[in-house]
């Protein structure tokens, strides 16, 4: 359990340390906030939707500010399996998997927690909408937080898969920028998915790529009820099970190959 | 005037410092690289620079082949300014990183030195003429087709000077060209750097870590240490003034002669030898030699300088490097 | 024309090395495709769900998408050497090797990269194009097919110039070269979009600090008939050397940087 929390700790260090690239990253981040804030507003201006547009511009916002959360990228880690000093890792009496599955989880919370808290305070303070609105309800910012936490047990895991991929046909950047495009459009980073044909949404909304950012937005600006709550917090912890129990019996299969390698 | 001219030559870096705890930015540190380096250079000189790390070697060399522009002082390379006139001079120079490739990592040799034929701008014939030169004085036929990521480090070393000698370059600088070699490899390099030497007359410049380097190849050493020149002669001259002790060993065939010794000149027995030290300032080493005669039948002598790496390491220590 | 000549035999050689890995190669050409085919899915649902954004209509909005996707990706591919590996050259002292040849910084950068997978982004954003011309039912003219050349070719140097900028940042030390990216990467994500959709101030900046706008929007509009700006038709042909212009003013601003070069390494 120590390992673990330590190579928890370490991760966050790392992410500290580059505190100018951090903001670089926010103001760029805000600045596509912006960007994509204005398109939207002069769209509605011209065609009215039933959903109101402080829930778009909320969901905007959200989006950029854990942004971290959902690019699937520890270059550091492609690097070792590529050149081979991932042997040392194999080399420690731990669980493989969750050792991996803590470095993504810390990667992802603290580099999203830097950049994300600043843009929401920035968010918060735009004049009425361009800025992030307040939650529907206390319940809904729980839900939504609760939500949250899930997304990112759930999309760690289907990282880790990934990267189980990537120990196996070393070459990485193929797969990597694979599911990162998957992720971008799904998670509703590039378009809202509350802005996809709504026919589209009953499935996109189901997928893995959803469960992040998708499923705490809604429960956040209330554009789903509290009382959809369970059922969508249901799907959340069902993808996560199904997808950590994937990825360790992959990463077992793997490892066994590796070492077979390596005799 | 004489073919490389520096004067007064500075350069200066900006460090900034890790951060203090609680800061925001970063505090600055100017570090001085360089500082009031002069030195003249004739066509045809092989010259060897040494100095401690960071002492400002490839700075210096950097200055001389355009990379960096200093912040003071005068250089000129055959009647140009480097960092002026760029392109007109380097033109007419060679580059070898020791640690770094100018090839393309990817390809064959031989198509990284055909797209320098067109980058150099080298006519047919010269460029056919100067590789077949090369490749034969380097012993590189065989390689040209394989890929430069696929050679030793010591075939890659000698494509990487081929590559920079395509040209002709009259002035040619290596920065730890023998970094990482075997053995073999070093001893080929510097017999064909003496022959490129003797034969165009190209002026080399080398820096590097590698005594033997410049006991083979130079006939003139530069010291740098804190950015400042601290010696400028013959390798002769620079040994003389640091080489102050001499190891003799000797075997007699007599099991108990023991040579009367002063004082200054302790002897140790090691097995069947006897080791003696001393120094030829004080004791000259003719005179050691008649009084170990005197005391018995010699089977086998030698007079050691001391190593010479040791020997380095003193010198920079006495200039507190 | 010698240039050329080495540019092109750059081209063949550093095509030929990536060509070693090809199943690398093919899988991230194929993951291009899903990114810029996820951008324009982005606008045909946008354009299906709102119809129109202000006075453009569906075509203009893939026409002008379309532009920019061309535009961005070419300069992405043949100006590999500075979008994508400038800093990199620059801060582990790469940059060297180039200074110690006899041709021009610029000349060497560009030949030092191409990046042949953007080849499907630019499928794509041929395809936009060509779906919003039929759809706006563009008339083609010989004006009319220069302006689009000369939109491109000037959006090419526009978006070198602007990448060139995190190589300068990078000699000054600066660490926040993400925030150029706001420029680069920001920019073309706006200009996707007329600039007219935008509030003033960034208008003002995609018009006159950073003209993507006057370079390539201007005359794209001309080519739709719809006029961006109430300015003389000649004018379109003037505006996208705005492009070029901002670019020979920071490749100077590079040049002058270039004496606190520090070739990293020693």
């Amino acid at each position: 359990m120590k390992a673990y929390l330590s190579a928890f700790r370490m991760r966050r260090r790392l992410e500290v340390q580059y505190r100018g690239a951090v903001l670089g990253g926010i103001i760029c981040q805000m600045f596509f906030g912006l960007v994509l804030i204005a398109v939207y507003k002069a769209l509605y201006a011209g065609k009215p939707q039933s959903m109101p547009f402080s829930h778009i511009a909320s969901y905007v916002w959200l989006q950029q500010a854990f942004f971290r959360m959902l690019l699937a990228s520890d270059p550091d880690l492609l690097d070792k399996i590529r050149t081979g000093s991932i042997a040392y890792d194999l080399c420690r009496p731990l669980n493989l998997y969750g050792f991996y599955y803590v470095r993504i989880v810390a990667q992802k919370l603290t580099g999203s927690l830097m950049r994300g808290v600043p843009m929401l305070v920035f968010a918060l303070i735009l004049p009425e909408g361009w800025g992030l609105s307040m939650p529907a309800s206390p319940a809904g910012l729980c839900l939504g937080l609760a939500g949250l936490m899930l997304g990112l047990l759930c999309v760690s895991a289907l990282e880790n898969i990934t990267m189980g991929f990537t120990m196996r046909t070393l070459d990485s950047r193929g797969m990597q920028g694979l599911l990162n495009l998957l992720m971008m459009t799904f998670s509703g980073n590039i378009l809202p998915l509350t802005l996809f044909p709504d026919s589209w949404q009953h499935v996109i909304t189901l997928l893995p790529y959803a469960q992040l950012l998708d499923t705490p937005i809604r429960l956040y600006t209330g554009e789903a009820l509290p009382a959809e709550a369970p059922r969508m917090l249901l799907i959340q912890l069902c993808w996560t099970l199904l997808l950590t129990a994937l990825g360790i019996l992959f990463w077992q299969r793997n490892q066994r190959r590796i070492e077979i390698q390596g005799g | 005037m004489s073919y490389i001219h520096v004067k007064d030559l500075e350069k200066r870096f900006i460090v900034r410092e890790k951060r203090k705890k609680g800061a925001f930015f970063r505090e600055k540190k100017m570090i001085n690289a360089l500082q009031d380096v002069s030195f003249d250079i004739e066509h045809g000189e092989l010259l060897g620079y040494i100095g401690p790390n960071g002492a400002g070697k490839s700075t210096t060399v950097k200055i001389l082949s355009g990379i960096l522009t200093p912040d003071g002082g005068e250089v000129t390379v055959g009647g140009l300014v480097p960092w002026k006139e760029r392109k007109e001079h380097v033109r007419r120079i060679g580059v070898v990183f020791g640690q770094r490739t100018q090839l393309w990592w990817d390809v064959p040799v031989r198509d990284s030195y055909d797209l320098l034929k067109d980058i150099y701008r080298i006519p047919g014939e010269e460029y056919t003429a100067r590789l077949k030169e090369l490749t034969e004085a380097l012993q590189l036929d065989e390689l040209l087709r394989t890929p430069l990521r696929q050679l030793s480090l010591g075939q890659r070393m000698r494509a990487e000077l081929c590559g920079s000698l395509l040209h002709r370059p009259e002035l040619l600088f290596l920065d730890e060209p023998t970094i990482g070699l075997d053995a073999v490899s070093k001893l080929a390099l510097r017999d064909f750097l003496k022959w490129e030497n003797s034969r165009y007359g190209t002026t080399i410049l080398l820096t590097t870590h590698d005594m033997e380097d410049i006991v083979a190849l130079c006939s003139r050493v530069m010291v740098l240490g804190h950015g400042r020149k601290l010696f400028d002669g013959t390798l002769h001259d620079l040994l003389g003034r640091y080489d102050t002790v001499r190891t003799v060993t000797v075997r007699y065939e007599e099991a108990d002669a023991w040579p009367e010794l002063p004082d200054n000149a302790p002897a140790v027995c090691d097995g069947e030898n006897l080791v003696i030290t001393y120094s030829p300032a004080e004791y000259p080493t003719a005179e050691m030699i008649a009084r170990l005669q005197g005391a018995g039948t010699i089977r086998e002598l030698t007079v050691q300088p001391r190593n010479i790496d040791r020997l380095v390491a003193d010198m920079y220590r006495e200039m507190d490097l | 024309m010698e240039t050329i000549r080495l540019y092109l035999h750059s081209m063949r050689m550093l095509i030929r090395s990536q060509m070693q890995y090809p199943a690398s190669f093919f899988m991230q050409t194929l993951a291009q495709l899903v990114m810029e085919g996820g951008e324009m899915m982005a606008v045909i649902l946008l354009v299906d769900r709102f119809e129109r954004l202000n006075r453009w209509e569906a075509g203009d909005l893939f026409f002008f998408f379309g532009l920019m996707s061309v535009t961005f990706y070419l300069t992405e591919c043949f100006g590999r050497g500075i979008t994508g590996n400038f800093p990199h050259l620059i801060r582990t002292g790469q940059l060297d090797t180039f200074l110690i040849r006899p041709r021009g910084t610029l000349t060497q950068v560009l030949c030092s990269a191409v990046d042949p997978r953007r080849i499907t982004c630019i499928a794509v954003g041929i395809a936009a194009l060509v779906m919003g011309c039929n759809m706006s039912h563009v008339l083609w003219t010989v004006p009319k097919v220069f302006l689009m050349a000369e939109a491109i070719a000037c959006g090419f140097f526009l978006l070198l110039g602007l990448f060139t900028i995190e190589g300068i940042f990078c000699i000054y030390a600066v660490k926040s070269v993400e925030l150029v990216n706001a420029l680069t990467y920001g920019g073309r994500s706006a200009c996707e979009y007329p600039v007219d959709t935008y509030p003033r101030p960034l208008r003002a900046l995609f018009t006159v600090l950073v003209p993507f706008a006057l370079t390539m929007q201007q005359p794209g509009s001309v080519i739709l008939d719809k006029p961006l700006f109430d300015w003389p038709a000649w004018t379109a042909f003037v505006s996208p050397l705005s492009g070029v212009a901002l670019f020979g003013l920071i490749w100077l601003w590079f040049r002058k940087t270039m004496q606190y070069y520090r070739s990293a390494g020693s």
